[in-house]
C-alpha cells in the first residue's frame, strides 16, 4: 500500500519535473519563434509592396509576365509548353466568338456578314468544339479550317466590328500565326506566352529585384497581379496594406468596348471609376500611384478609324489633324482626362504622394523594362525623400 | 348609451382598442424577438422590407379604425381628425391594401419560381406599387367626390365598390395560392400561406359584415357600437394571425434556408437531402491522382475537391470551387424533381450569379444573362455554359500552381494514411461525422468583403 503511494508520488513528481521540462522547452520555442517573425518583419521593412490594379484585360497580367521575364529567369521549357493549352483555347475561343457573332449580326445585315455556305459546315464544327470543356490540340487541319473560316469576308467584316463581341485583342497575332501553332512540335515563344490571354482570379505575387547591368539597384519589390473583372475587385482590399505604390492599368484602347461581365458599361468609364475609388481609399494615403496608360500599340492602329468622343468620358474631343500627330493629340487628350481625374480625386492632405503617367504597351519587352527603370528610380528617390536624405 | 355611440368612447371601445393594441404589441414582439433574443443576423433587401412594411401596414389598419369609426372621444377637433385622411388614405391604400399587395407579391414571385420555373420578370419593389396602384387611385377618387358624411359613413352605393376592392384582392391572392398548391414545397411555405389565408378570409368576412352594418345603419346605435367593436377586434385578429402564421418568414427569406428550419444544415445540398452532400465518408475510396488528368475529372472527386479548394481559397480564388460544388450538387438531384432543383438553382443563382452576390463568379455577361432570363429554372444544363468558363478558369489560373503546393503535398500524403487506415476500419461500421464546409467558415475571405 505505501509503495503504491510512494511510486504514485514519484510519478507525480516525475510528471511534474516533466511538465516543466515541456514548459521551457515551449518557451524556448516561442521565443525561437518570436525572433523569427521579428527578423522576418525586418526583412519585409525592405520589401517594398506593389499592387497591379485595374478593370478587367487592362494587361496587368501581361506586365507581370514581362517582370518575371525580366527580373527573375523567365521561362523554361516546361513553363512554355504549359502555354500551348492556353494559346490554342484562345485560338478556338476566338474563332466561336467571331462565328457566333457573325451569324448574330447577320440577323440584321445579310449581305455583309452572310457566311459563304461552304464555310458555315466548318464554323458549326468549330463553334461546338469552342464551347466543348476540353478542346483538342490543335492539329494541321484544324488550324486548315479555321485559317479558311478566318479568311471569310463576314468573319473579317466581324472582327472589324469586334468593339462589340468580347473579342480577345490577341486573336490577329494567334490567327496569323496558325500553321506554326498547330505544329506537333509547337513550343510558344516567348512573345507568344506574352499575347497568350488568361483572365485572371484571385492574386498572384512574385518577389524580383531590379538589378540593372551595373547593379546597383538594391531595392526588393514584391509584385502582387489581381483579376481586375467586378466580382474580382472585392478581393482586392486586402492587398491594400502597406503598399509602396499601386500601379493602376488602364487600356487606351478600350474607349469604345464594353465590360467583359456587363455589356451595358463602357470599359473606359469602369475604369475612370475605378480609378477614382482606388484613389480615395484611405489605406493609399502615402502610396504612390504608377498610372500606365496601356495598349498604346492597339490605341495607335485604332484611334484615327474610331473617334475617341465614342467614350461619354471624351464626348467634347475634337480631332485637329491626321496620321501620327492626330494620335498624339488624341494620347495627350486622355492623359489630360486621367491627370485632371487624379487631382479631382485627391483630397489636398495627399497632393505629396507620388503621381506619375506613363505611355505603355505591355507587349513590349524593352518599353516595359524602361518604364520600370524609371519606376524603380522615383520609388527610390522617394524612399530617399523620406528618409530625411533628400 | 346613445350619445356614446355617436360621440365615441364606449366602455366596448376602449375594450376593441385595448385588445388591438395589445395584439399590435404581440406583433412587434413576434419580429422583434427572434432577432433579439436568438441574434438571427438581420436578413438583406426584400427579406427586410416586406415584413416592416407590413408592420407599418398593420399599425396603419389598426389606426386609421380607431381614428374613423369614432371609437375615443376628443373633446376638440383638429384638422388631423378627417375622415379622408383616416378613413380613407391610411385605411386603404396604407392599410388593408399595403398588408394585402405584400403578400400578393410574395404568392407572385412563388408563383413565377415554381410555376412558371423562372425568375419573376418584375422585382417585388416594382411589382408592389404597382398593384397598389388601385387603391391609391380609389382614395383619389373618394378624395375627390368626397362622399363621407361627418361620421366618416359614405353610403350603400360607395360601400359596395369599396367593399369589393377589398375582397377582391383576397381573392387575388387565394387565386395565387391555388395556382402553387400543387406543388410540394421544402420548407412548408405553402402552408403557412393557406393558413394565413384561411384566417384572414374567415376574419375578412366577418369584417366585411360588420363593416355594411357599420355604414349602413348610422341610426340603429346598439349596432353602431356592436359593429365596430367587432370590426376592430377583427382586424387586430387579421394583422397578428396574417403576420404571425407565416409573414415573419416573407417569400424571400421562404426560400432560403436555415431560418424556419430547427436544424440548421451547413449547405444547400443537406437542406434538401442531396445524398453524400457536404460529408466526408471515412470510407470513400483514397482517390489515385492523376495531374494529367482533366481538371473538371479530378473535382468529381470530394477529397480532392476539398484540397483544391483550400488551395483556391488561400489564392482569395475560391469561390469558383465553391460554385463547382454547388452545381455538382444540385445534378445529383434527379430531373423528375423539379421543386428541389429550383430551390438549389434559386440558391446558387443567389450565392453565385447576380451580380454583387456574396460569391459571384468570374464568368462573361453571355453567360450571366442566359441563367438569369432563363425560361426553366429546373433544366439540366441551365449552369453549364458558366461552369465550362470557371473551370477553364480554373485550369489556367489555379490548375498548374496547385500541383506544387503544399495543398498537394499534404492532400497526397493523406491519400497514402487514408488508404493504410481504411483497411483497419473496414471492420467497424463508422457514422459518417458531418464536415463543416469552409463556404461559411471564419477563414472565407469574402465575409469581411466590403460593399463597394
Amino acid at each position: 500500500m505505501l509503495s503504491i503511494l510512494i511510486e504514485n508520488m514519484g510519478l507525480l513528481c516525475s510528471r511534474n519535473k516533466h511538465y516543466n521540462e515541456e514548459d521551457n522547452e515551449e518557451n524556448a520555442q516561442t521565443a525561437e519563434i518570436e525572433r523569427r517573425i521579428e527578423q522576418e518583419t525586418k526583412a519585409e521593412k525592405h520589401i517594398q509592396k506593389l499592387l497591379l490594379l485595374g478593370a478587367g484585360e487592362s494587361g496587368k497580367s501581361t506586365i507581370f509576365k514581362q517582370i518575371k521575364l525580366l527580373f527573375q529567369t523567365g521561362f523554361d521549357e516546361s513553363e512554355l509548353k504549359s502555354y500551348i493549352s492556353v494559346i490554342h483555347a484562345n485560338v478556338y475561343q476566338t474563332i466561336k466568338v467571331l462565328y457566333d457573332g457573325s451569324k448574330e449580326l447577320a440577323q440584321n445585315d445579310r449581305e455583309t456578314f452572310e457566311i459563304s455556305s461552304e464555310n458555315k459546315e466548318i464554323g458549326e464544327k468549330l463553334s461546338t468544339i469552342g464551347s466543348r470543356l476540353d478542346y483538342p490540340r490543335l492539329t494541321k487541319e484544324l488550324a486548315q479550317d479555321i485559317e479558311t473560316l478566318w479568311k471569310d469576308a463576314a468573319i473579317q467584316e466581324t472582327c472589324a466590328r469586334g468593339n462589340e463581341l468580347q473579342v480577345p485583342d490577341c486573336a490577329h497575332y494567334f490567327m496569323e500565326n496558325l500553321q506554326r501553332l498547330a505544329d506537333p512540335d509547337y513550343v510558344p515563344t516567348k512573345e507568344d506566352v506574352l499575347h497568350a490571354r488568361v483572365r485572371t482570379t484571385g492574386v498572384v505575387e512574385i518577389q524580383f529585384s531590379p538589378v540593372g547591368e551595373n547593379k546597383r539597384s538594391g531595392e526588393v519589390y514584391r509584385l502582387f497581379d489581381v483579376g481586375g473583372q467586378r466580382n474580382e475587385r472585392r478581393k482586392w482590399i486586402h492587398l491594400f496594406e502597406g503598399v509602396t505604390a499601386v500601379i493602376f492599368c488602364a487600356a487606351l484602347s478600350e474607349y469604345d468596348q464594353t465590360l467583359f461581365e456587363d455589356e451595358s458599361k463602357n470599359r473606359m468609364m469602369e475604369t475612370k471609376e475605378l480609378f477614382e475609388w482606388v484613389l480615395k481609399q484611405p489605406c493609399f494615403e502615402k502610396t504612390s500611384f504608377m498610372l500606365f496608360l496601356n495598349k498604346f500599340d492597339i490605341f495607335e492602329n485604332k484611334v484615327l478609324n474610331a473617334p475617341l468622343n465614342a467614350c461619354e468620358w471624351f464626348k467634347d474631343y475634337q480631332p485637329v489633324s491626321t496620321g501620327k500627330q492626330e494620335i498624339e493629340h488624341a494620347y495627350e487628350y486622355v492623359k489630360k482626362k486621367f491627370e485632371e481625374l487624379y487631382f479631382q480625386s485627391t483630397a489636398p492632405d495627399r497632393v505629396d504622394r507620388v503621381f506619375k503617367i506613363y505611355k505603355t504597351t505591355a507587349l513590349d519587352q524593352k518599353l516595359v523594362k524602361k518604364t520600370f527603370k524609371l519606376v524603380d528610380e522615383t520609388l527610390r528617390r522617394r524612399n530617399l525623400f523620406e528618409a530625411g536624405l533628400l | 348609451m346613445a350619445s356614446c355611440a355617436v360621440e365615441g368612447g364606449c366602455a366596448s371601445d376602449y375594450l376593441a382598442v385595448a385588445i388591438s393594441a395589445v395584439c399590435f404589441i404581440l406583433l412587434l414582439s413576434r419580429v422583434i424577438l427572434p432577432f433579439a433574443v436568438l441574434k438571427i443576423p438581420l436578413p438583406k433587401r426584400s427579406s427586410f422590407w416586406i415584413p416592416v412594411i407590413q408592420i407599418y401596414a398593420s399599425l396603419n389598419l389598426l389606426l386609421s379604425l380607431v381614428m374613423s369609426l369614432t371609437f375615443l372621444k376628443f373633446k376638440k377637433t383638429y384638422w388631423w381628425h378627417s375622415c379622408y385622411f383616416w378613413g380613407v388614405w391610411i385605411e386603404a391604400p396604407l392599410g388593408f391594401g399595403l398588408l394585402l399587395s405584400c403578400r400578393i407579391s410574395q404568392a407572385f414571385q412563388l408563383y413565377y419560381i415554381f410555376v412558371k420555373r423562372c425568375l419573376p420578370p418584375i422585382r417585388s419593389y416594382i411589382f408592389l406599387p404597382l398593384i397598389l396602384m388601385p387603391w391609391i387611385a380609389g382614395a383619389a377618387f373618394i378624395q375627390i367626390k368626397r362622399p363621407l358624411n361627418n361620421r366618416c359613413h359614405m353610403g350603400i352605393q360607395w360601400t359596395i365598390p369599396v367593399m369589393s376592392l377589398h375582397t377582391l384582392y383576397v381573392a387575388i391572392l387565394v387565386g395565387f395560392t391555388g395556382a402553387i398548391w400543387h406543388i410540394e414545397f421544402r420548407f412548408d411555405e405553402l402552408r403557412d400561406l393557406w393558413r394565413g389565408i384561411l384566417v384572414s378570409a374567415f376574419s375578412i368576412g366577418v369584417w366585411v359584415v360588420a363593416y355594411f352594418l357599420n355604414e349602413i345603419h348610422e341610426d340603429i346605435s346598439y349596432l353602431q357600437v356592436a359593429s365596430r367593436f367587432v370590426l376592430l377586434v377583427m382586424a387586430s385578429i387579421l394583422v397578428l394571425a396574417f403576420f404571425s402564421i407565416s409573414s415573419s418568414q416573407p417569400l424571400l427569406s421562404q426560400i432560403s434556408l436555415r431560418k424556419r428550419e430547427p436544424l440548421s444544415f451547413e449547405t444547400m445540398g443537406q437542406a434538401l437531402g442531396i445524398p453524400n452532400s457536404g460529408m466526408l465518408l471515412p470510407r470513400e475510396p483514397a482517390p489515385v491522382i492523376d495531374p494529367d488528368e482533366p481538371l473538371d475529372k479530378l473535382l468529381m472527386n470530394k477529397i480532392f475537391r476539398e484540397s483544391f479548394m483550400k488551395f483556391a481559397e488561400s489564392c482569395l480564388a475560391g469561390e469558383s470551387v465553391h460554385f463547382y460544388e454547388e452545381v455538382h450538387e444540385l445534378g445529383k438531384i434527379p430531373a423528375d424533381d423539379p421543386v428541389r432543383r429550383i430551390y438549389m438553382a434559386r440558391h446558387i443563382i443567389d450565392q453565385y450569379i447576380i451580380a454583387g452576390a456574396a460569391m459571384e463568379v468570374n464568368i462573361s455577361h453571355r453567360s450571366r444573362q442566359a441563367i438569369l432570363t432563363t425560361s426553366n429554372l429546373a433544366q439540366p444544363n441551365l449552369f453549364h455554359d458558366a461552369l465550362n468558363e470557371l473551370i477553364q478558369l480554373m485550369k489556367t489560373n489555379l490548375a498548374k500552381d496547385f500541383w506544387s503546393s503544399m495543398y498537394f503535398t499534404k492532400f497526397k500524403e493523406e491519400a497514402t494514411t487514408r488508404s493504410h487506415e481504411l483497411k483497419q476500419m473496414t471492420r467497424w461500421n463508422h457514422s459518417p461525422t458531418p464536415r463543416l464546409s469552409s463556404a461559411h467558415g471564419v477563414d472565407d475571405p469574402f465575409h469581411q468583403e466590403q460593399e463597394s
